[in-house]
């Protein structure tokens, strides 16, 4: 246990601070080419025309890839899982958010490359868009996505990501009080120091070097191998040095594009995105709409929560299902509340596709549900604190999926920061404690919560 | 063209409005100064010009013909790290290191020129290094520290830095 305590350096601090450490934009091979993309200019629309001659033609150009170019078009994040894939590595025949890639031209220098993506001839038939989720969820709105706007393909085909738990009828039933709110966090960029940039080289032995950003190496070479059609053994991945990520590099955003460029021209090819790019067409956090309406008893119990939350997935799946399946099962936060009836949607838009970051799914969840509880604080008068020690998590109770908690920290959390900022709690508030419920802190409606099954 | 990076007199043979940054890490091969933004918004290209501090991202090099230029690797090396380094290891105040470069070289200036530790002078005068992962309190905290310079590196028997403080900063 030499490292609990000890006050251990960075093992890459030294690196950082003499300007050792090496990123992928510092690597440089002999023969290397330079990338650029072909975005969409427009958020949403048919592709009439796509012709790369001219491109071709470009003197310093020496390969220029389209969705012709990719053996397996689509693979989803997912389809490891069985969820079938919706986004194409380069668009085919639409466009579906402003900067999707369409094409990469590799080139001599970026001079060239530039040149030769202004040479691509494109041509598009706008269609109607829709950003904001809510108005996306509507059955009226303009249809967005091939599998219509909700994400279909959850469990046994369902077009939603539903828990049902004990009564809620009766919870609505009992309540003194019924208090709902809406939540509306806005999409964030993570905005990484290090913009997205892959470098691939194809070796004289066949096989490709990928130096990639990303998150996850093991992650994108399955992702790589899918799209490409080359086995594993066929491809090395070199990365582990990641200029920020935040969870925005868990996508494979560019070293799938960028090792087709490498195989077309038969030459390393190095693709680095612009400040500008990042910001344009690197995935983002989810902007989410979320409406929860809890039966409350007027000293303070949740008896129920009603939930809908609609994700907005952006133009592609990617891993949101995954995220909102997350979502769900922390949407009683760190509180226990019997009865249960969420219904969660990923809804698609034609903003850029959204992905992770920072507890992917569940920042969005703590953030409306603490924020209702101190709605619910504010309309009936309760203490703050009092309210949240009542009914939060403890030794045995159960999560919304019945999973039986063994280490619920939140009691000790609230008494420590009541502590901090001088709060005083009521004598039975001071000495509670996580200990399975009993007594006054087991009312009838937490009895059936109690487990030591399912964790 | 020529200039001087980190004591060494070098030849550029980049057109004149090649910005200083891809002179530096295309043509000379200096990597330390890195890309961001090339739009003179996030700071992790800045390097001393004749000692002051300049965004190379914005700086054309036949602007600085003839310049002593400074990276961040002409400031210290692994066995010799200036006070500056020193203290953003010691107070964790590299993350993922992208911003460091720019970071170090900034605060280097900032305290060369007789900056104080004062906080919100040390805020000031790192205004527009744009770091994601810090936050910054550490790296406030290790520019304050290094005003001090009163904690050093040593070898640990592993072969790993430690850092052993050898004043009475916190
Ligand atoms: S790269 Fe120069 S300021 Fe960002
Ligand atoms: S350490 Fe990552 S941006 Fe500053």
């Amino acid at each position: 246990m030499k490292a609990v305590g000890a006050r251990l350096p960075r093992y890459d601090g030294v690196g950082h601070v003499t300007g050792q450490t090496t990123y992928v934009d510092d690597f440089r091979v002999h023969g290397m080419l330079w990338a650029k993309a072909l975005r969409s200019p427009v958020h949403h629309a048919a592709i009439t025309k796509l012709d790369t001659s001219r491109a071709e033609a470009v003197p310093g150009v020496h390969a220029v890839v389209t969705h012709t170019d990719v053996p397996q078009l689509e693979y989803g994040h997912l389809s490891g899982l069985g969820i079938p894939a919706d986004e194409p590595l380069l668009a085919k025949d639409e466009v579906r958010y402003m900067g999707q890639p369409i094409a990469l031209v590799a080139a001599e220098d970026l001079e060239a490359a530039t040149a030769g993506v202004a040479a691509i001839e494109i041509e598009y038939e706008e269609r109607p868009t829709l950003w904001d989720v809510r108005e996306a969820f509507d059955s009226d709105a303009a249809v967005v996505h091939r599998w219509g706007n909700w994400y279909p393909h959850f469990e046994d085909e369902m077009d939603r990501r539903q828990i049902r738990k004990g009564d809620i009828q009766k919870a609505f039933e009992d309540a003194d009080h019924i208090i709902q709110g809406v939540y509306r966090p806005a999409a964030i960029e993570h905005v990484p120091m290090e913009t997205q940039v892959s470098m691939v080289v194809p070796e004289s032995d066949g096989r490709l070097t990928i130096h990639s950003c990303t998150q996850a190496m093991y992650f994108s070479l399955g992702v790589i191998s899918a799209h490409l059609q080359v086995p594993l053994n066929k491809l090395k991945i070199v990365g582990g040095t990641v200029g920020g990520g935040f969870g925005g590099k868990v996508d494979t955003a560019s070293e799938t594009i960028t090792a087709l460029a490498a195989m077309k021209a038969g030459r390393p090819v190095k693709w680095r995105w612009t400040r500008e790019e990042e910001f344009l067409a690197s995935s983002t956090r989810a902007p989410w709409h979320m409406e929860i309406i809890d039966a409350v008893t007027s000293d303070g119990w949740i008896l129920g929560r009603k939930m809908l939350t609609l994700h907005d997935s952006g133009a592609y799946a990617r891993f949101s299902p995954y995220g909102l399946t997350k979502h769900s099962f922390h949407h009683t936060g760190a509180y226990t509340i019997p009865h249960l009836h969420f219904d969660g949607y990923v809804v698609f838009t034609n903003r850029v596709p959204t992905t992770a970051m920072r507890g992917f799914g569940v920042t969005s969840v703590s953030f409306a549900v603490e924020t209702h509880m101190s709605r619910i604080v504010d309309e009936l008068g309760l203490d703050p604190y009092e309210f949240r020690l009542k009914n939060a998590n403890r030794i045995h109770d159960t999560s919304p999926n019945r999973i039986s908690y063994t280490d619920p920290s939140t009691v000790d959390v609230l008494q420590s920061i009541a502590g901090a900022t001088g709060h005083d709690l009521a004598p039975a508030y001071a000495a509670a404690t996580r200990e399975p419920r009993e007594g006054e802190w087991l009312p009838d409606h937490l009895v059936d919560q109690i487990s030591t099954e399912g964790h | 063209m020529n200039i001087t990076v980190n004591g060494d007199e070098l030849e550029v043979r980049s057109p004149g409005l090649t910005s200083l940054l891809r002179v530096l890490r295309d043509e000379l091969d200096v990597v330390g100064p890195k890309a961001g933004c090339e739009a003179g918004g996030c700071g992790a290209c800045t390097v001393l010009v004749d000692g002051a501090p300049r965004r190379s991202c914005l700086t054309a090099v036949a602007a600085i013909d003839g310049a002593e230029v400074t990276t961040v690797e002409g400031l210290g090396a692994a066995d010799d790290l200036s006070p500056v380094q020193q203290a953003f290891v010691h107070y964790y105040a590299a993350q993922c290191g992208f911003c460091t470069p720019g970071m170090v070289v900034a605060a280097t200036h900032y305290l060369d020129s007789g900056g104080s530790d004062d906080r919100k002078e040390i805020q000031e005068a790192l205004r527009g290094h744009v770091c994601r992962c810090t936050g910054y309190v550490k790296i406030i905290e290790a520019v304050a520290a290094a005003r001090g310079g009163n904690f050093d590196l040593t070898t640990t028997a592993e072969g790993g830095y430690t850092t052993v403080m050898t004043g009475d900063a916190k």
